[in-house]
């Protein structure tokens, strides 16, 4: 299992887990990223920080500490 | 309770996420005058408004800010979401219109099934269903109703198709619905699962309502068919699958490379300014003809006397130093408008995420930050979004050294000193330069700051940047016009009796007490005899006592009193500087253009004492760098004060950035001297 801040460019993966122990978890679950959901990374900003991701049909860019509490399969 | 409902008219609120169109709906169904109110805590004015005449209903309807969840993420948000329970000043809505963006319908549903879960009478909008046919699908408000069991309209926020419906939604449902809303409350453990569970339940729902447009042949040519036919023979990649908009993700390969996108970034930003300069330039000068002609005007229609100055050089000078301004605020917020509307501003942000964050800010800093360029009034309230408090003070601090377009007419001059005509195109280089030091020099105060913060912020709150990237689309003139207009309307209204205000009492100073001063007139004309009489007056005038006064912390920098005297002025607001110079030095404005006359009355004017030149090229340069640093505008300290909720914030403001203004201008000039450029 990986992490999605390990994703590499147009790289799919499916969400398995969210790291509940980040402060920022509920609000990632809040704006799409639960459990099960397809995500793919679309875009990283200059320094690989923060990424965009696919997820339910729209784009939404995180930290990238804030995707590593994201685990993908 | 009857009486209640008899006496006042039921309130109806927006709620949704960001961007899933509650302002446009609220400009949709909501009559002319518009006020404004405090949303608590998130001090940001929310507009409120009679629903228009045309629908005839009697209900007033509040936007508000855009919020993700109905459990807040930071104190900030938790203040926002109570004051829907229980608004301070106007109570509890009696209806809430929940937007929901269809295209993105999986997340905007979470928030109305909280909204419902808390008991509120909620009717859904589905926003943007133009956009969702444009993806070849559609929603069926019908089993959408059945499946959330609260009446769902679809409303075309562009076209205004579908408002009618709503609105007779909104009748019918206000009249039904009882029960008190109360706020959800979870255990913190609960709260992820009961979200999980939450979007189980709306996916569930999501694949029951939504289904694929029926492809029309007729409706396409022939090579429009065809080319569709290739599409769908063509097998689907990864991201059709994930339903993003095809355009959105080729326009980001590019904008958001990871090499060029920076690139890209600042030609787009550079653009911008430029592009502000270039079409605010004839305007300004037109505003500026058209005031000193009317001034003129009245000059000569009412002779030289009391009444007279007063109305030529108090009011319609005075005036006019407030609307010459004006074309570049509208220019600025409408490219910001535009920018903004076609959703790049996002992307902006992302950009600029890692290096804010390295100096204690936030990408989601960048927009405020952006708006300061045009007015530091709406940027600090902007600065809202962000929901780290230390992010969002720090940004807050360094908003009033973005060089706001209260600065241009000052720079502007002051440029137009340094530069010999027919070489304007060096003006623009000045000027951008001014800009990149302005931009400079806030950077170096956020890192300053953002280090001292640390001790005197205690609280850490979690730094995080979460944004969605809206899909691009073609900005909508008509809405970034009409967004424009409010935003020029609201700027005047809150400036403009504060500038005129000052600009009279700059005149009260400099005319009073030695009115009608008495000279010697032998052998000289009408014209001379004005002139010799207007400097008898300054001389003797209240201003030219405070002027005494202040000499003394004039005299290091290399300017006089009577520059001092427009120092203080402008800090009423920047823009000031020039009327008050432009009174002080009693410009005579005969055919030529007002600034072309202050220009002249510089160049010869001397230091008193000395009797050496007042404005050479070190105080000019000296001028520009105290204007990029002070702080000198009233509206900017009330609005800080009131966002950051003390005084703390923006007295250090003040004085921090105005003793920077001194020393650095104390620096350049005699530096300048030293190195031999007077
Ligand atoms: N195509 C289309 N665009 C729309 C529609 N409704 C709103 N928009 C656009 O969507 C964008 C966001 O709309 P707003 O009304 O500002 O959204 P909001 O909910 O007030 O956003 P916040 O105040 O930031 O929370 C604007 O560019 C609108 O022009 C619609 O029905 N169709
Ligand atoms: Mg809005």
């Amino acid at each position: 299992m990986k992490k999605a801040s390990e994703l590499n460019f147009g790289e799919k993966g499916i969400i398995n887990e969210i790291d509940f122990t980040h402060p920022s978890s509920r609000r990632i679950v809040e704006v799409g990223f639960t459990p099960g959901q397809e995500i793919v990374l679309i875009n990283k900003s200059i320094f690989n920080d923060p990424l965009a991701f696919a997820v339910r049909g729209t784009l939404i860019a995180i930290r990238k500490n804030e995707a590593e509490c994201i685990k993908v399969a | 309770m009857i009486t209640d409902s008899i006496i006042s008219v039921p309130l109806i609120t927006l709620v949704g996420p960001p961007n899933a169109g509650k302002t446009t709906l609220f400009n949709l169904l909501s009559g002319k005058n518009h006020k404004t109110v405090n949303y608590p805590g998130a001090t940001v004015e929310y507009a409120i408004s009679k629903i228009h005449a045309k629908y005839n209903l009697k209900a007033e309807i509040l936007d508000s800010p855009g919020i993700i969840s109905l459990i807040p993420s930071s104190p900030d948000e938790r203040v926002a979401i109570e004051a829907l329970f229980s608004h301070p000043e106007i109570g509890m809505p009696d209806l809430i219109v929940a937007t929901v963006d269809s295209t993105q319908l999986s997340r905007h549903l979470l928030l109305v099934e909280q909204l419902l879960q808390a008991g509120f009478n909620v009717i859904v909008a589905l926003t943007m269903t133009d956009m969702l046919h444009k993806r070849g699908m559609d929603i069926s408000a019908a089993l959408l109703e059945e499946e959330l069991n609260c009446p769902v309209a679809k409303i075309n926020g562009r076209t205004g198709s579908g408002s009618r419906e709503l609105i007779a939604l909104i009748e019918r449902r206000l009249n039904s619905h009882q029960g008190v809303p109360a706020p959800l409350s979870f255990e913190k453990s609960m709260q992820i699962d009961m979200l999980i569970n939450s979007y189980r339940d709306i996916e569930r729902i999501e694949k029951k309502v939504l289904y694929e447009l029926p492809v029309k042949p007729d409706s396409f040519n022939l090579t429009e068919a065809n080319k569709k036919l290739v599409l769908l023979n063509q097998p689907k990649s990864s991201i059709d699958n994930l339903r993003l908009d095809r355009t959105t993700v080729q326009i980001d390969n590019i904008l958001l490379h990871k090499v060029w996108g920076f690139l890209f970034f600042f030609l787009i930003m550079s653009l911008t300014f430029t592009s502000i300069f270039w079409f605010a330039e004839p305007l300004m000068n037109l505003v500026d003809k058209g005031f000193s002609e009317l001034a003129d005007f009245a000059q000569s229609f009412l002779g030289h006397n009391v009444i007279g100055d007063l109305i030529s050089s108090g009011i319609i000078s005075g005036t006019g130093s407030v609307m010459v301004f004006l074309p570049q605020i509208i220019i600025l917020f409408l490219i910001l408008g535009l920018l903004e509307d076609t959703g790049y501003l996002a992307r902006g942000a992302m950009l600029v995420d890692r290096p804010l964050s390295k100096i204690g800010l936030n990408g989601r800093s960048f927009v405020p930050m952006l708006s300061g360029f045009a007015c530091a009034i709406p940027a600090i309230l902007a600065a809202r979004t962000i929901p780290n408090k230390k992010e969002r003070l720090l940004t807050v601090f360094i908003i009033p050294l973005m060089s706001c377009s209260a600065r241009l007419p000052v720079y502007t001059l002051l440029i137009a000193f340094l530069i010999l005509p027919g070489k304007l195109w060096l003006g623009g280089i000045l000027l951008a330069a001014i800009y990149i030091f302005s931009i400079f020099s806030s950077i170096i105060t956020a890192s300053l700051i953002n280090k001292l913060k640390n001790r005197i912020i205690t609280e850490e709150d979690n730094s995080s940047f979460i944004l969605e990237l809206p899909s691009y689309r073609m900005p909508k003139l008509s809405i970034v016009l009409y967004n424009t207009y409010s935003s020029a309307k609201v700027y005047l209204k809150r400036a403009g009796p504060v500038i005129l205000f000052f600009s009279l009492s700059i005149w009260f100073l400099t005319y009073f007490p030695n009115y009608n001063p008495v000279v010697e007139s032998e052998g000289l004309s009408q014209n001379q005899i004005v002139q010799l009489q207007n400097a008898e007056r300054l001389a003797g005038s209240y201003a030219a006592d405070l002027g005494k006064f202040i000499q003394p912390v004039m005299t290091p920098i290399g300017m006089d009193w009577r520059v001092g005297v427009s120092l203080i002025a402008a800090f009423a607001a920047r823009e000031v500087f020039v009327s008050s110079l432009a009174l002080i030095f009693k410009v005579t404005s005969d055919d030529e253009k007002l600034q072309e006359s202050i220009l002249a009355a510089m160049r010869t004017a001397t230091i008193e004492d000395t009797g050496k030149k007042l404005f050479t090229t070190s105080t000019i340069i000296g001028l520009i760098v105290f204007f990029v640093f002070a702080l000198q505008c009233l509206s900017t300290i009330a609005v800080s004060r009131k966002e950051t909720g003390g005084w703390r914030i923006p007295v250090l403001q003040l004085v921090i950035f105005t003793s920077a203004a001194y020393i650095f201008t104390f620096i350049t000039v005699n530096g300048l001297r030293f190195l031999g450029l007077d």
